[in-house]
């Protein structure tokens, strides 16, 4: 049991670096990786699950950080934004710019990481129906989603 | 060089997509968090703050209230005057905090302390003693007065103007039919995907604020006005801006309380709305007209008569004042209307306070006149773009000046209409969706055009600086937050100089760095901050033709410029762009820059959009297709404008179809995205853009009159005509729920 006021200690690797930390048991895992660890890609747009923009990777699967606690995280790998394509811009991020598939950018982390996470499920072969569905859970209030869904397509025609 | 006409990559793109955008929340500043103690009634009287048990709550620096801040402001926001005559309102300037709320959700204290999270424990622990008032929520309650939202003010009533032009008596008189016609926008939320937010840093005497806005310069006045600081002692910056589409060109009581606790503690104090805060910041649209049309049996429209009434909100907002004011001046559109009347009334309500929105009273006055030309298509069984052609202004009427006196500067409405209707296959598209409802489908095909004005003047700066190495800065007035006019700005000036657009830098929004500005809004950024940056380029280019000509011992006269190269032809001399910049910068009259600060006026673009719709046997409405042919004058970069009819036309798909701001009787408004339907991928059309091969420019250097608002003040208009094809019922507001579908399908 952790008494109110207690921090648990929690260890997580982010974009391939181990973070052992203290957090308040209510701390919500995007706060952690943006607060904690300086990992301002990830977004907050909503606070409700609804808008994607703080989508991660954890433990392989995507996941809306707002409204996982940091603390569910313990143990576990995370991929963000900033971890993604080594150093060299991904194949997904080469495929929104190519594509002006972002206009203000705020949904843009999210978007890819959902992205990034339905290309490694789905693979090559994605249709336009399984990116729609993909992706739905991002919102996008600036480009209406078409020239995304190019950029999407795009992406999984090349080869990583 | 060659860039302006092709689809250049948007030049700033890399930090987005790799997570290095830098918006409000994600600047690293060391600062305290600020949360807001709000109203939970529409209407009620402070009697009292407690804020014992909150300033306990571990990590609390200062509770506030209304006593506290409000004495610190000698003013507050009022409407943005530049474009709204303050002397025909009724209205209270905002403070920082109330002590009379007037919304749910208006603010009476704010908590400030280190984290987020404890602010949040210690806004639920300040309590606060209130006396309810009576409140009028409902647009006809407010009417009735009985209940006033600013008892000093007497009414509810913030703005009353009949606009009249012609003379609509005779023009009744003489119809054959007068047609009522109705046409409504249900209240809506702007909703970019960043939520607003404020960092404000008192450094003794100086101020200085980080601000998702679109405003810095007028931020800055605002501020200096609001609190007696120098303007020049105001620093206002604006970070990267998560969209805005109008609804961050204004100041919410919430940012005053703010720089008003960063002043009294002396410290750096930040506020970034949730999603919550967000919605309640900024609604849009709500208004009603009811009026009538008078027609002649050939379709010729007479006149119109009728009332506009728009609801304002609990407040009079920076930009809320246009829409009365210009929704009548544009309702006219393309047509040759000359006799008008339209009465025109603003009100009070204890409801979240009305902002402007992407289109800012364009898409309200569309949508009013394409419901009339529709509705008077049907009533006199015409084809609805016959009845348009019939009624609109000729190309050698321009400049046509309309009843109202707007001078609409260029275009050719019947030609393009007629290549609009090939291009966007008109008559084989309505002729698809009849065959396909004979099979049983419900498809509908709907058309709108619009005349818009944009530019919207009165001044934009522009500047450009060459530096040492030949490098190019440029500095602009305007303040592109996701429409990528960043790019188009610098594939203007490449052009200009002719040199390589990976040269040039684009900056913006910082009143340190730029010298004066109005921002980006009403679809103006490209048109007049574009041409002041060309303007600055010539400039600098004669400077650097005088630096080339002592180098070659030329008369300045002598020295031609192409492609980097400054050519003394006669005596067959040359020196590179290169060798000018740095000489620029050793010899006497040191320095390469030029500004200019460039006036403008209104330009009108104008186009046909058509939506294609299926409705399901529940009522829902997808829109399939979206088609749009438009005359913007010349186009810088059709990938970025085509880009903003994408985004414009899901905004409208949305205002058309889902998205509500829905207000309960005790004014609550639903505050989530669980409530407030903004589109997802799912309801996304297919879209197809074109832009005419013949352009009208404006009158601006770089010939371009502006797409950021061309579909959402089209849009709606399309798609609910779409919806009257497939149902061949009657729709006059937005947005048309299943609900109404549904039951016009079992009728």
């Amino acid at each position: 049991m952790v008494k109110p006021g207690e921090k648990v200690k929690i260890k997580v690797k982010v974009n391939g670096v181990q973070y052992e930390g203290e957090v308040p048991p209510r701390k919500l895992l995007v706060h952690f990786l943006r607060d904690d660890l300086g990992l301002t890609g990830t977004k907050v747009g909503c606070d409700t699950t609804t808008c994607g923009a703080c989508t991660v990777i954890l433990n392989g699967k995507s996941v809306k950080s707002c409204t996982l606690l940091a603390v569910q995280a313990d143990g576990g790998e995370i991929l963000t934004i900033e971890g993604l394509g080594n150093g060299k811009l991904h194949r997904i991020q080469e495929a929104f710019s190519n594509n002006f598939a972002l206009q203000c950018g705020f949904c843009t982390p999210g978007m890819i990481m959902q992205t990034y996470y339905l290309l490694k499920e789905k693979g090559s072969e994605i249709s336009e129906e399984e990116i729609r569905d993909g992706l739905h859970g991002n919102i996008c209030r600036c480009t209406g989603y078409q020239n995304i869904i190019k950029a999407v397509e795009e992406a999984s025609k090349v080869r990583s | 060089m060659n860039y302006v006409g092709k689809p250049v990559k948007r030049l700033n793109d890399s930090k987005f997509i790799t997570g290095k955008s830098v918006y409000i929340d994600d600047l690293q500043i060391s600062s305290l968090n600020a949360a807001f103690v709000r109203s939970p009634y529409a209407h009620a009287r402070v009697k009292s703050v407690d804020a014992s048990d909150a300033l306990k709550t571990k990590g609390i620096v200062a509770v506030f209230t209304a006593k506290d801040l409000n004495p610190m402001t000698s003013d507050g926001p009022g409407p943005w005057v530049t474009y709204i005559n303050q002397a025909e309102w009724k209205f209270v300037p905002r403070k920082p905090l109330t002590e009379e709320a007037r919304y749910v959700g208006d603010p009476v204290a704010i908590v400030i302390g280190i984290d987020k999270y404890s602010v949040r424990d210690a806004v639920d622990k300040v309590n606060v003693d209130y006396e309810e008032l009576p409140s009028a929520i409902a647009l006809e309650d407010a009417l009735k007065g009985e209940a006033l939202v600013h008892k000093e003010l007497g009414t509810n009533v913030g703005y009353k103007k009949d606009f009249s032009a012609g003379n609509v008596e005779s023009a009744f008189k003489s119809a054959d039919k007068v047609i009522p016609v109705e046409a409504s926008n249900t209240r809506l939320i702007p909703s970019p995907m960043e939520p607003r937010g404020i960092v404000s840093r008192w450094e003794g005497g100086s101020l200085t604020v980080w601000y998702s806005t679109q405003i810095p310069h007028f931020a800055r006045e605002e501020f200096s006005k609001d609190f007696g600081i120098p303007s020049s002692r105001i620093r206002v910056i604006m970070p990267d801006v998560g969209g805005a589409f109008g609804s961050k060109a204004h100041f919410v009581a919430e940012d005053l309380a703010v720089v008003a606790s960063s002043i009294k503690l002396g410290r750096t104090v930040r506020w970034t709305a949730t999603r919550s805060e967000e919605l309640i910041s900024s609604n849009a649209r709500h208004n009603t007209f009811k009026g009538e049309v008078a027609v002649k049996r050939d379709g010729t429209i007479l006149g119109i008569r009728g009332d506009l009434t728009v609801d304002l909100g609990a407040y009079l907002t920076y930009t809320e004042g246009l829409q009365p004011a210009i929704i009548p001046l544009m309702i006219p559109g393309p047509y040759k209307i000359r006799d008008i009347l339209v009465r025109s009334t603003a009100v009070y309500t204890n409801t979240p306070p009305i902002t402007m929105y992407r289109g800012a009273s364009r898409p309200e006055a569309t949508f009013i006149i394409e419901r009339i030309m529709s509705t008077v298509a049907d009533e006199l069984h015409m084809d609805d773009l016959e009845l348009r052609e019939k009624n609109m202004v000729r190309a050698d009427e321009m400049p046509y000046k309309n009843p109202f006196g707007l001078v609409y500067d260029s275009g050719d409405y019947l030609s393009f209409l007629r290549e609009a209707k090939e291009k966007l296959k008109y008559h084989e598209t309505l002729t698809w969706a009849e065959a396909e409802r004979t099979k049983g489908k419900r498809i509908g095909v709907g058309t709108a055009f619009y005349l818009e004005i944009s530019g919207f003047g009165p001044w934009e700066y522009g500047e450009i600086r060459v530096d040492e190495r030949g490098d190019v800065t440029v500095v602009t007035g305007g303040t592109p937050h996701g429409q990528g006019t960043d790019t188009a700005i610098a594939q203007v000036v490449a052009d200009e100089l002719q040199i390589d657009i990976g040269r040039i830098n684009v900056v913006w929004g910082d009143t340190q760095v730029v010298a004066s500005g109005m921002g980006s809004y009403g679809s103006r950024t490209i048109s007049i901050a574009g041409s002041a940056a060309k303007s600055a380029s010539r400039q600098v280019l004669e400077k650097m033709k005088y630096v080339a000509a002592k180098m070659l011992n030329a008369d300045v006269e002598e020295v031609e410029y192409s492609s980097c190269e400054f050519k003394y032809k006669k005596e067959g001399k040359s020196v590179k762009w290169d060798e000018v910049a740095k000489a620029a910068y050793s010899g006497k009259d040191p320095g390469l820059y030029a500004s200019v600060t460039l006036e403008g006026d209104v330009t009108y673009p104008y186009g046909l959009h058509m939506a294609i719709v299926e409705i399901d046997d529940t009522g829902i409405v997808r829109v399939k297709e979206y088609r749009a042919y438009d005359d913007i004058g010349r186009v810088i970069n059709p990938a970025l404008a085509e880009a903003q009819i994408h985004g414009g036309a899901m905004q409208g798909v949305g205002q058309a179809l889902y998205e509500e701001a829905r207000i309960n009787d005790e004014g609550q408004l639903a505050v989530s995205y669980a409530e407030y339907f903004v589109p997802t991928i799912m309801e996304s059309p297919h879209y197809t853009s074109y832009f005419t091969d013949r352009p009208f420019p404006s009158n601006y250097a770089t010939g371009t009159k502006g797409v950021g608002e061309a579909a959402l003040i089209v849009g709606p208009a399309a798609i609910v005509r779409a919806i009257e094809n497939a149902t061949g019922k009657r729709f006059n507001k937005t947005p048309v729920t299943p609900e109404e579908v549904y039951k016009s399908l079992i009728k």
